[in-house]
């Protein structure tokens, strides 16, 4: 594999627009993709000097021949070959893409040699896409001079409670702007953005080995960008690396989330308040909802309390500790995480991270029993109201973490420790 | 008479010329305390400073030291403890070399004897606080990890995996200052037969409903997860 480059076009020097692909052994949906984005480029934007990137990281599963066989002469596309370590493969992401960093930085870098105006990048594993995600990604960022945008899809709020619960309301209250979904896959981004990001060493920084989807985000939402969403739809990938496994994807999330915190702190410590971000599209209601097993779930929250709590003291408030302990001996009829506890949880576990009480693996790692118990009491609560009552409980659950960001600073600078 | 006078300076004369060869010796026993110690002072002061500095203490909290010495009754700060062995171990080193300057045959054999044994020491005592922060991380790593996988016996397998490192670590630390090495070695090898013969019997023959409904939930989960079950639904 080699070094990462912008791929050189031969004769025609710019372009308007450039779509990223980047995948690894995606050769089930490939086509699809790509034959949304040809229909997407040719429906909406037919008149703009458009190229299409695959950045491949080593497939072996037919995705070159795939896209071989979708080659369209009014496209200029390539299938390039992005840099990819032994330790990505080791340390393989749960989103099943190994060296992410160095896709992006192959398809950002290759569009700054293009000068495109607008640029966007989807998921290869992605069997939800549809032509019209082309225009609600690029659309925006070239019509309205947007910086980003991010994706807003439609999924029910049980579907993905790491990001309802902890990351979306996390994000919100740090970095002010409401985007739904932070840890965006699909995405649109401005010239002035790529230019950016580039110069944030997006190959090097350890937090965008670690997470690059976070890392964009963060990066956006702490410059001075215009960032507005867009709702494309249903989240549907088909994920040929495996099955996604909790303690991975807890573990990578959180910690490059805790890891941000301390990288943008002096961002976050001193803004205040909400600042609504516009969105794009037409949102579409009812997404099919999930089940869960809460019974489970919350009989792995009192073996955590009974196992864990020695690890959890040190990290938690001598307060959240004993309503945690209480917590646990609740009968299960009446099982029930205050949203307010939850916060307080997740800002103990925050600056905990930061001030390394506990070793930081052992640390994300006991957080998951606690995790399992308000991802119960949130099923549980919920699971016979409508999506729009469920998603208004979400809005709830981060104006307890914006109320509650006085403590966060108290913890986060070693007081009650 | 005067023979008996000879005889007496002679002695007295002896004497004092012992007195007068011995005396450099234990001026230079006195110099050698009074600046050994001097010097463990200061280095005690300085590492305590420096230990301080780089938030030793929180270290040792996180790693679990702070607790053990709690447990062991010992009320001083891990950076505390860290400075004042480091002050006995000068205090011993110099009262050692101080004992040598006196240049007694049989002092200079015991010190000989403690210089080729202080290397021996300090490897048992190294492998003795590596082993023990060893131990805590790996058993905590076992407990949180049992946890996750609902393992209602989490905490007896991570007290497992704390004891059985501790005790290899301890066996290879008196391996190291050579007590009884045929025997510690024997000890640890019926100790090691014993939990493994104790397990096959408990699990083959006494345990052996507890075995199966192990293996079947198991499988049974082993299933499920092939049937598709997964976590991807939190993300």
């Amino acid at each position: 594999m080699g070094e990462t480059a912008p791929i050189e076009f031969e004769g025609r020097a710019a372009a308007d627009l450039l779509i990223g692909v980047p995948l690894y052994n995606n050769a089930a949906t490939l086509g699809g993709v790509l034959e949304g984005i040809r229909a997407g480029i040719a429906r909406r934007f037919p008149q703009a000097r458009t190229v299409l990137v695959c950045s491949d990281g080593g497939s072996m599963d037919g995705s070159e021949e795939v896209f071989k066989n979708s080659l369209d002469p009014k496209l200029r596309m390539a299938f390039v070959s992005h840099l990819v370590l032994p330790v990505h493969r080791i340390l393989l992401p749960y989103h099943g893409l190994p060296g992410k960093e160095n896709a992006l930085k192959t398809i950002f870098e290759t569009a700054r040699k293009l000068q495109v105006k607008a640029c966007a990048v989807v998921d290869a594993s992605l069997s939800s896409l549809n032509p019209e995600w082309v225009s609600l990604l690029l659309g925006p960022v070239l019509e309205e001079n947007f910086d980003f945008i991010a994706p807003r899809y439609v999924r029910h709020p049980f579907e993905g409670t790491i990001s309802s619960g902890i990351i979306y309301p996390l994000q919100r209250t740090l970095y002010r702007k409401n985007l739904r979904y932070p840890i965006a896959d699909d995405f649109g981004a401005s010239e002035k953005l790529i230019r950016h990001l580039l110069s944030r060493k997006i190959a090097e920084d350890e937090n965008a080995r670690s997470n690059v989807d976070l890392w964009v985000t963060a990066q956006v939402l702490t410059g001075q960008f215009k960032v507005a969403q867009s709702f494309l739809g249903p989240h549907v990938r088909n994920l040929r690396s495996g099955k996604g496994n909790l303690g991975t994807m807890f573990h990578q999330d959180l910690s490059t989330t805790f890891r941000l915190m301390e990288e943008h702190q002096e961002f976050w410590r001193e803004v205040k308040g909400i600042q609504p971000v516009v969105t794009f599209g037409t949102p579409e209601e009812n997404p099919p909802g999930i089940s869960f097993d809460p019974e489970r779930m919350i009989a792995n929250f009192r073996l955590g309390a009974k196992a864990l709590i020695e690890i959890w003291r040190k990290i938690l408030s001598a307060e959240t500790a004993r309503r945690v302990e209480a917590l646990s001996r609740t009968p299960e009829n009446r099982f029930s995480f205050p949203p307010e506890l939850w916060v307080r949880v997740i800002y103990d576990f925050a600056a905990g991270f930061h001030w390394e009480v506990v070793h930081r693996d052992h640390l994300l790692k006991s957080m998951i029993p606690l995790y399992l118990g308000w991802v119960a009491s949130f099923y549980r609560e919920n699971k016979d109201a409508p999506v729009s009552v469920v998603e208004e409980t979400v809005e709830h659950l981060c104006r307890v973490f914006e109320d509650q960001k006085p403590y966060l600073l108290e913890r986060w600078e070693g007081k009650g420790r | 008479m005067e023979a008996w006078r000879i005889a007496i300076l002679d002695s007295f004369n002896h004497f004092m010329n012992r007195v007068i060869t011995f005396l450099p010796n234990v001026l230079a026993m006195f110099t050698i305390l009074i600046g050994g110690l001097l010097l463990a002072w200061i280095v005690k002061t300085l590492l305590s400073l420096f230990l301080k500095a780089i938030h030793f203490d929180r270290v040792g909290e996180r790693w679990g030291l702070s607790q053990l010495l709690i447990k062991g009754g010992v009320d001083a700060s891990p950076s505390s403890l860290v400075s004042r062995l480091l002050f006995w171990l000068i205090s011993l080193i110099t009262l050692t070399l101080a004992i040598n300057a006196l240049e007694l045959t049989a002092t200079q054999k015991l010190v000989a004897q403690f210089f080729m044994y202080l290397p021996n020491l300090l490897a048992a005592l190294l492998i003795l606080i590596i082993g023990y922060l060893v131990a805590l991380f790996l058993s905590q790593a076992v407990l949180i990890a049992a946890v996750n996988a609902q393992l209602d016996s989490a905490k007896t397998l991570s007290k497992a995996v704390h004891w059985f490192i501790m005790i290899l670590i301890l066996t290879m630390a008196l391996y190291h200052m050579g007590v009884a090495e045929k025997v510690l070695i024997a000890a640890f090898s019926i100790l090691l037969g014993g939990i493994v013969l104790a397990l096959a019997i408990s699990f083959g023959w006494g345990g052996r409903e507890i075995a199966r409904d192990f293996l079947e939930k198991w499988a049974h989960k082993k299933r499920g997860k092939d049937a598709g079950s997964n976590d991807s639904h939190h993300l």
